[in-house]
């Protein structure tokens, strides 16, 4: 009996959902090509599309590349440093309750404070290196991938854990096999909302005190009204965003193989408090 | 040696609450339970059934009695008997095969031949050629089977099974007990069953304990006596139809109707 073919086909799905949304964006990029003529807009203002693809070929491998190295590598040390800390205080936050009333509503106001405003402090503690940038990009990006970690490692049906103890399973065992599997689509909605940030972050930074990075020449370019070149540095920056969002998709799916014969996320009913259907209902899916 | 695999005596709990004191839930419950016997627990829902299995499983300790297992004081000691719930619990991020090990798997013992084990048993449970499926692609009757077949691979000497076809259709419930009853005598497992449905709890069990609402105490114990290799046929019977008016008596709180008190 093969259970393989309930599988829906979800890579022609796929490419036809994509079809609509490039559609839409190849038109909208002939409406700006047409607009910037038509309306005869300054190329320091607005530049066209194509002009910005010449912009690319040009200076693309010679200028903007380089620069992308040095911002890749913050945004990337400063993930991996938010990732490091979201673990910690996600682990403190749902085993101490001394944590969770002392120290969370701290870190909770202190995101009011607007983090970007505090790369020039923090260029004047760490100095003129990628460290302060390393953590302003930390510091954007661990929140909510706290947040979305602490949710779903705290959304477990209590049933589950009682039936788990019934077993005489350790603290560690109901942790590792079962609060982690269910917090899983969580934690990587917040892996995937911290890639954008952590380029935010970075680039950002790169505007105070730095020397290098697609911030940097971002920065300089904007003060030359070369913004050709600016926008070319853009779509750099947003290909970049896309590749690490998807990187993080790819690993996503492939940790959660049960997903794919379940493409969606009706698995997790019945799994969760606050979301419990009936009996007949869970087993009737 | 009395052969009482399960001993429970003087079972007394409660909760407290701030305007109302302390609230019992199970009022002085005692059963026995012998090796290879099959009892069941009948009563209305809500009356502490579960709170008497989560005393039983060791996860909620009481607030007087005892619970022997084989002469030996499992109170708040979970890990001693194996306990199906309501619900299938089945983990959605597991395979079927990767479910039904769990016991062992928790308990640390060897991976291989739990798995040779499931393997092995995977079709007396219905589910050959599943092993690998996840349990999405499983019916209510499947689940409830895999949940079953990993309640017995945990290798315990007594068996919970709470309400366990609750959320069957008729037709599929009917199935599982004829199903049920033949894996209890062929595996040699000692069982109590939570129901509030007389049928199911007369034609399983050797004994039924019919409980009185909230705070739980045993209205009395019906005996039954069926044949032990029983099928689907006996609910025909008058035999059955005494017994079952005997546990509905009792349930209604008529004490008359029954011959069974205690």
């Amino acid at each position: 009996m093969s259970v393989q073919g309930k599988r829906l086909p979800s890579g022609i799905s796929r490419i036809g959902d994509a079809a609509l949304p490039l559609a839409i964006m190849f038109a909208l990029l002939v409406v700006w090509e047409a607009a910037v003529h038509l309306l005869a807009i300054k190329s320091y203002v607005l530049p066209a599309p194509t002009a910005i693809i010449k912009e690319l070929v040009a200076s693309g491998p010679t200028i903007i590349l380089p620069q992308l190295k040095a911002t890749l590598i913050e945004t990337l040390a400063g993930y991996g440093l938010a990732v490091a800390v979201a673990a910690v205080l996600s682990i403190l936050i749902l085993y101490s309750s001394a944590f969770r009333r002392g120290v969370l509503p701290l870190i909770i106001a202190s995101q009011t404070v607007p983090v970007i405003t505090m790369a020039p402090v923090l260029v004047i503690w760490f100095g003129y290196n990628s460290l302060p940038r390393i953590i302003i990009t930390a510091l954007v990006a661990f929140f909510p991938l706290t947040i979305s970690t602490v949710t779903g490692l705290r959304s477990l049906e209590p049933q589950f854990i009682d039936f788990f103890r019934s077993l005489n399973a350790t603290p560690s065992q109901i942790f590792f096999k079962l609060r982690l599997p269910v917090a899983l689509p969580n934690i990587f909605a917040g892996l995937k909302v911290a890639t954008t940030l952590a380029v935010i972050g970075a680039t950002i930074s790169e505007w105070v005190g730095a020397s290098q990075g697609i911030g940097y020449l971002i920065a300089q370019d904007t003060a030359q009204l070369n913004t050709t070149r600016v926008f070319a540095s853009l779509t750099v920056l947003g290909i970049s965003g896309m590749a690490l969002f998807g990187l993080v998709g790819l690993v996503e799916r492939l940790s959660m193989p049960w997903i794919h014969a379940r493409p969606s996320l009706a698995w997790l009913r019945g799994l969760r408090s606050g979301s419990r259907p009936d009996g007949a209902a869970l087993r009737s899916y | 040696m009395d052969g009482a695999r399960l001993q429970i005596s003087g079972l007394y709990c409660g909760y407290a609450t701030p305007d109302r004191g302390i609230v019992p839930t199970l009022d002085g419950i005692d059963l026995s339970l012998n090796r290879n016997e099959f009892v069941s627990i009948i009563g209305p829902s809500g009356c502490g059934k579960s709170t008497l299995f989560n005393v039983i499983a060791g996860l909620l300790s009481p607030g007087s009695g005892e619970v022997a297992l084989d002469g030996k004081e499992i109170v708040g000691k979970p890990g001693h008997v194996a306990y199906m719930m309501q619900r299938d619990l089945l983990l959605p991020w597991r395979t079927v095969l990767e479910n039904v090990v769990l016991g062992p798997e928790l308990a640390g013992r060897p991976m291989v031949e739990a798995r040779n084990r499931a393997l092995a048993l995977l079709r007396r449970f219905g589910l050959e050629g599943y092993e690998n499926a996840y349990p999405s692609a499983l019916s209510g009757g499947m689940r409830q089977r895999a949940a079953l077949l990993r309640t017995v691979l945990c290798d315990r000497s007594v068996v919970l099974l709470d309400e366990p076809f609750g959320a069957l259709d008729a037709l599929t419930r009917a199935t599982m007990h004829e199903w049920l009853l033949g894996i209890q005598r062929e595996f040699q497992q000692t069982m109590i069953l939570i129901t509030h449905d007389p049928d199911e709890a007369v034609y399983l069990s050797d004994r039924v304990y019919v409980a009185t609402p909230r705070p739980m105490r045993f209205a009395g114990i019906v005996p039954i006596d069926l044949a032990y290799d029983r099928t689907s046929d006996v609910t025909m019977t008058p035999e059955f139809a005494h017994h079952k008016r005997q546990v509905l008596g009792l349930l209604r709180g008529d004490k008359g109707a029954s011959d069974a008190l205690h």
